[in-house]
């Protein structure tokens, strides 16, 4: 590439290599560089740059593969009709319908472009299916459909997401205990509020 | 330059050239694959969204970087040919010209990935207010700034090439944003494993390790990619800046055109990392080759 006159000198006008690429001015000024004498193996630095890129990558993977231990793992599993069970006490609880019910149905995979509308979706789909009536549906729902057209989230496979849609509305009183509650905005409704970043946390980085 | 003590070694290091036949490839897929994404963008109006003009601020970048490849290995071909001297002013004009869209396409990278960054960030940690703050009309506004402040740099850049003073701003602006950038990606996943966490803590539920495992796989391709496709280069000006004659950097920079197809290789990636997680992306390329034949 020719920029690199901009830090070579530019007074020599032979081409000492046989390059093909030659530019106008010449690429590499290399001038009379003596390859004598020397100590170490001539292409070290190209060996010890991608040597220490790799080992920097590879050491930045197992901090961040660090970070995800979680601590003492539950591994029965879940039934689903039993998190149906708890999510429809919910839906009896606060009279809306719960978005997170339906992501753990694999057929919304291919909905539209944002995780809120995704759920929002979902949620009209359940209406639709189940046709059981739901309670009035709040503003904030709208709100979210709002923020979910234009906020575009990043869409993955939602059975990634079922691992961590349980809803956490148990602990909606003890968020404000919680570490990371510094981390999210306080905004009502704060109910719904933990679950969406949770939600689009973990779209984005699965 | 006194020449005459020049000594030819045996052992010295000839530059590597790549084909130009892998060039022209890589540099072709690049462009057409980024212009792909410009085009389903513009196509569904579903893709309107701020996040989406940030990918196409990154394709943009990487189309034009690809495009300098191109376009250079076209006049070195045709200097070759006798068609251009090499000496000429007309020449030098254009050598500038396409030296500043190098610059513009690096910068922009750098810069669109940066918005990226943000903008993920934005929709995470102010989730409910996203849609107040990062309105299109506001996404419009910051990449116009982005593309003038680029554009300026790298008019700047080119035609003040020969101070010394312009190649120390340049690398450090790299590993300045690479650490921004990875400061964000990881804020983002302390808040991920820390919801996971608190799932966890639930009774009776299932917690996957493989998941968090994808999320650290995936921020170490996004940021692995970035470095390993960019930091060649980088390197490469730095060592011709401060060690031109030295012959440990005379043999790294012989791989220049290696580092040259690894940003080209970077336009390649680019769009698989970003634009193609999105479904709703693959399904309107779907539309479009179903729709083509």
């Amino acid at each position: 590439m020719s920029a690199l006159r901009l830090i070579s000198n530019r007074t020599s006008q032979q081409a000492l290599s046989n390059s093909d690429y030659t530019w106008d001015y010449e690429y590499y000024e290399y001038g009379p560089v003596s390859f004598e004498g020397l100590k170490a193996h001539k292409y070290s630095i190209v060996i010890g740059f991608w040597v220490g890129l790799a080992v920097f990558v590879i050491f930045m993977f197992f901090v961040l593969t660090l970070l995800t231990k979680t601590g003492a793992p539950h591994q029965d599993n879940a039934e689903l009709s039993e998190k149906k069970f708890r999510m429809n006490s919910f839906v009896a609880d606060f009279g809306r319908p719960l978005e997170s019910e339906r992501v753990f149905s694999h057929q919304m995979a291919e909905e539209s472009q944002s995780l809120f509308h995704f759920c929002i979706n979902e949620v009209d789909h359940m209406n639709k299916e189940k046709e059981t009536q739901k309670g009035p549906s709040l503003e904030s729902n709208t709100h979210f459909q709002d923020v979910a057209k234009s906020s575009g989230m990043f869409e993955e496979d939602i059975h990634c997401l079922t691992k961590f849609n349980i809803p956490n509305f148990v602990n909606t009183e003890q968020n404000s205990s919680l570490g990371e509650d510094d981390l999210l905005i306080s905004e009502p409704p704060i109910i719904l509020e933990n679950k969406l970043v949770m939600q689009s946390s973990h779209r984005i980085l699965d | 330059k006194n020449i005459s003590d020049f000594s030819l070694n045996i052992t010295d290091c000839t530059q590597i050239v790549v084909p130009e036949e892998v060039f022209f490839t890589v540099a072709a897929a690049g462009i057409l694959e980024n212009l792909l994404i410009l085009i389903a963008v513009v196509k569904n109006k579903n893709l309107h969204l701020p996040m989406y003009f940030f990918i196409c601020s990154l394709a943009i970048s990487d189309m034009l970087g690809s495009l300098y490849k191109t376009l250079e290995n076209i006049f070195i071909i045709l200097c070759n040919m006798g068609y251009l001297t090499r000496h000429g002013d007309f020449e030098k004009k254009l050598d500038d010209a396409m030296d500043s869209i190098f610059i513009l396409s690096l910068l922009g990278s750098i810069f669109s990935l940066l918005a990226i960054a943000a903008d993920r960030y934005i929709t995470i940690f102010y989730a409910l207010r996203y849609h107040n703050i990062m309105t299109l009309r506001r996404a419009l506004v910051i990449l116009a700034i982005i593309w003038a402040f680029c554009a300026g740099s790298s008019i700047a850049i080119a035609l003040f090439s020969y101070e010394a003073a312009t190649v120390i701003p340049f690398t450090i602006l790299f590993p300045l944003m690479m650490f921004f950038i990875l400061c964000l990606y990881v804020h983002m996943f302390l808040l991920a494993r820390s919801h996971a966490k608190k799932i966890a803590s639930l009774p009776s539920s299932t917690v996957h390790h493989r998941t968090n495992m994808k999320g650290a796989i995936t921020l170490t391709i996004f940021l692995g990619v970035f470095l390993c496709c960019w930091a060649p280069f980088v390197l490469h000006i730095l060592l011709a800046r401060f060690c031109p004659h030295n012959p440990y950097c005379a043999c790294y920079m012989s791989i220049f055109h290696v580092n040259g197809t690894l940003i080209m290789c970077n336009a390649i990636i680019n769009p698989m990392i970003f634009a193609f997680r999105s479904p709703e992306l693959r399904s309107t390329f779907k539309k479009m080759f179903y729709c083509s034949r």
